[in-house]
C-alpha cells in the first residue's frame, strides 16, 4: 500500500539523516457545523480537519462544494461511522459505494471507519456497538475491509470502540482481537486513546500494556475524547460520550504512543456537543502537541541511547 | 449463520426495551428461541447485566439525539 510505503521511504531517511529525529505529527479538529465559524478562522492552529463522511453521502450539491473547498485549503480526512465493518454480515454495499463517491469528490488523505457492528438483522442499532469478539467477526471484519478496498480504491484506517458491556459470547480480548483483525487486512488502526482508556477503567486491563502489545508500525492515526461516569445496578463505568474536555490519562497515553511509534502521526480531536468556545479546544490541540513533543523526546533519548 | 444470528440478537436486546425485559426474565429460553447455539446460550446467562442496561440506555440517548438532530 502506497501509505506504507512513504513511512518505510521516510523511516529510511530519518536514520540516514545526521542528528536528532525530528517527527512532523499533525493535530487537528473534527469537523462539526456548530464549530465551523471557529475552525475557519483559526485554521493556523488547525493542522487537519476529520469530516463525518455519513453528513454528506446525501448532502445537497452546494454543501458538498463547501466540504470540497475545505480540502482545497486544509487538508481533509473522512471519518465514516455507518457500515459495521466488524460484523459476520457482508457491508452494505450501497453504503460502500457512497463512500467512494465522496472519496472521489474531496480526495481525502485517508478514510477510517469502526470495528464494530451497527445492525442485526431488520433492526438499525444506530450506534457503534461492539461486536463478539470471534474468529466469525475477525473474518467477517477481514472479509469486509478487503470489499471496502475493492469499492473505494483504498482500505480504511479502522478504529477500536468503546464499550460499556464486555461484548457476549467473546472468545477473545480486545487486544487479541484487533490484532489478529489487523493481521489478516489491509486496514492500519486509528487508535482511539479515550475508547482504550475507558475500556481499560471499565474491564480493569492495562491501557499501557495493551498499546505495547499493538504493532506500532500499523497505527497511523490517533483521535483523542472525553466521557463521563455513568451507573447501573451499583456499577460505575466510563462512558465516551465526546461531550467532555479530554482528561489528563489520555494525554498520558498519547505521549506513551508517540515515544513507541517511529513515524509520523495524526491526532483528532472528537467533540460532538457541549461545545466549549474554540479556544477551550485549541488549547486542547495544543496540550496533544505537548504530549507529542514528550513522547518524540523520550523516543529520542532512547535511540541515543542505543545508538552509543 | 450462527454468527449472524448472534448480532441480530444482540442488536434486539441491546434496542427494544421488551425484548430486553423478556430477556432477562429468562435469558435461556429467549436465547433458545432465537436459535443460538448452546455456547452462545451459556455466554448469554452470563452477561454483564449493568454493561447490558448502560448500553441500552447510551445507545438510546444516542438515536434521540441523532433525531434531534435531523428535525
Amino acid at each position: 500500500m502506497w501509505r506504507q510505503w512513504l513511512r518505510r521511504l521516510w523511516i529510511v531517511v530519518k536514520f540516514k539523516s545526521a542528528g536528532k529525529i525530528s517527527i512532523r505529527d499533525r493535530v487537528g479538529l473534527g469537523w462539526r457545523r456548530e464549530l465551523a465559524v471557529g475552525i475557519l478562522s483559526h485554521l493556523d492552529r488547525i493542522d487537519v480537519v476529520e469530516v463525518i463522511a455519513d453528513d454528506f453521502f446525501d448532502a445537497p450539491r452546494d454543501e458538498r462544494r463547501a466540504l470540497r473547498t475545505l480540502a482545497a485549503q486544509t487538508p481533509v480526512v473522512l471519518h465514516g461511522v455507518s457500515l459495521g465493518l466488524a460484523s459476520a454480515v457482508p457491508v452494505d454495499k450501497k453504503l460502500l459505494e457512497k463512500t467512494a463517491r465522496l472519496c472521489e469528490e474531496v480526495s481525502p488523505e485517508y478514510w477510517s471507519e469502526h470495528l464494530a457492528f451497527v445492525r442485526g438483522g431488520s433492526i438499525e442499532i444506530g450506534h457503534l456497538t461492539a461486536p463478539p469478539r470471534t474468529d466469525a467477526t475477525i473474518e467477517g471484519a477481514a472479509a469486509n475491509l478487503e470489499r471496502a478496498r475493492a469499492v473505494v480504491g483504498e482500505a480504511p484506517l479502522v478504529e477500536n470502540i468503546a464499550t460499556l458491556i464486555d461484548p457476549p459470547g467473546s472468545d477473545y480480548d480486545e487486544i487479541t482481537w484487533i490484532n489478529k483483525i489487523i493481521g489478516s487486512s489491509p486496514s492500519d488502526l486509528l487508535l482511539d486513546l479515550h475508547n482504550l482508556h475507558a475500556n481499560a477503567t471499565n474491564f480493569g486491563f492495562d491501557a499501557r500494556e495493551f498499546l505495547k502489545r499493538l504493532p506500532a508500525e500499523r497505527i497511523a492515526a490517533a483521535h483523542l475524547a472525553g466521557g463521563k461516569w455513568v451507573e447501573a445496578l451499583g456499577e460505575r463505568r466510563l462512558l465516551d460520550d465526546h461531550l467532555h474536555d479530554v482528561p489528563d490519562p489520555v494525554y498520558q497515553l498519547l505521549a506513551e504512543l508517540a515515544a513507541l511509534v517511529t513515524h509520523p502521526l495524526t491526532v483528532i480531536l472528537e467533540r460532538d456537543g457541549g461545545y466549549p468556545p474554540i479556544e477551550i479546544l485549541l488549547r486542547q490541540l495544543d496540550r496533544a502537541r505537548e504530549a507529542l513533543a514528550a513522547g518524540r523526546s523520550r523516543q529520542n533519548e532512547r535511540m541515543e541511547k542505543e545508538a552509543a | 449463520m450462527s454468527a449472524a444470528r448472534l448480532e441480530a440478537f444482540l442488536a434486539k436486546i441491546y434496542v427494544d426495551e421488551s425484548s430486553r425485559e423478556r430477556f432477562l426474565a429468562d435469558p435461556r429460553g429467549e436465547a433458545t428461541k432465537a436459535g443460538l447455539s448452546e455456547r452462545e446460550i451459556e455466554a448469554l446467562e452470563k452477561i454483564d447485566r449493568a454493561g447490558l442496561i448502560l448500553t441500552a440506555r447510551s445507545l438510546q440517548k444516542k438515536r434521540q439525539r441523532m433525531t434531534g438532530k435531523r428535525h
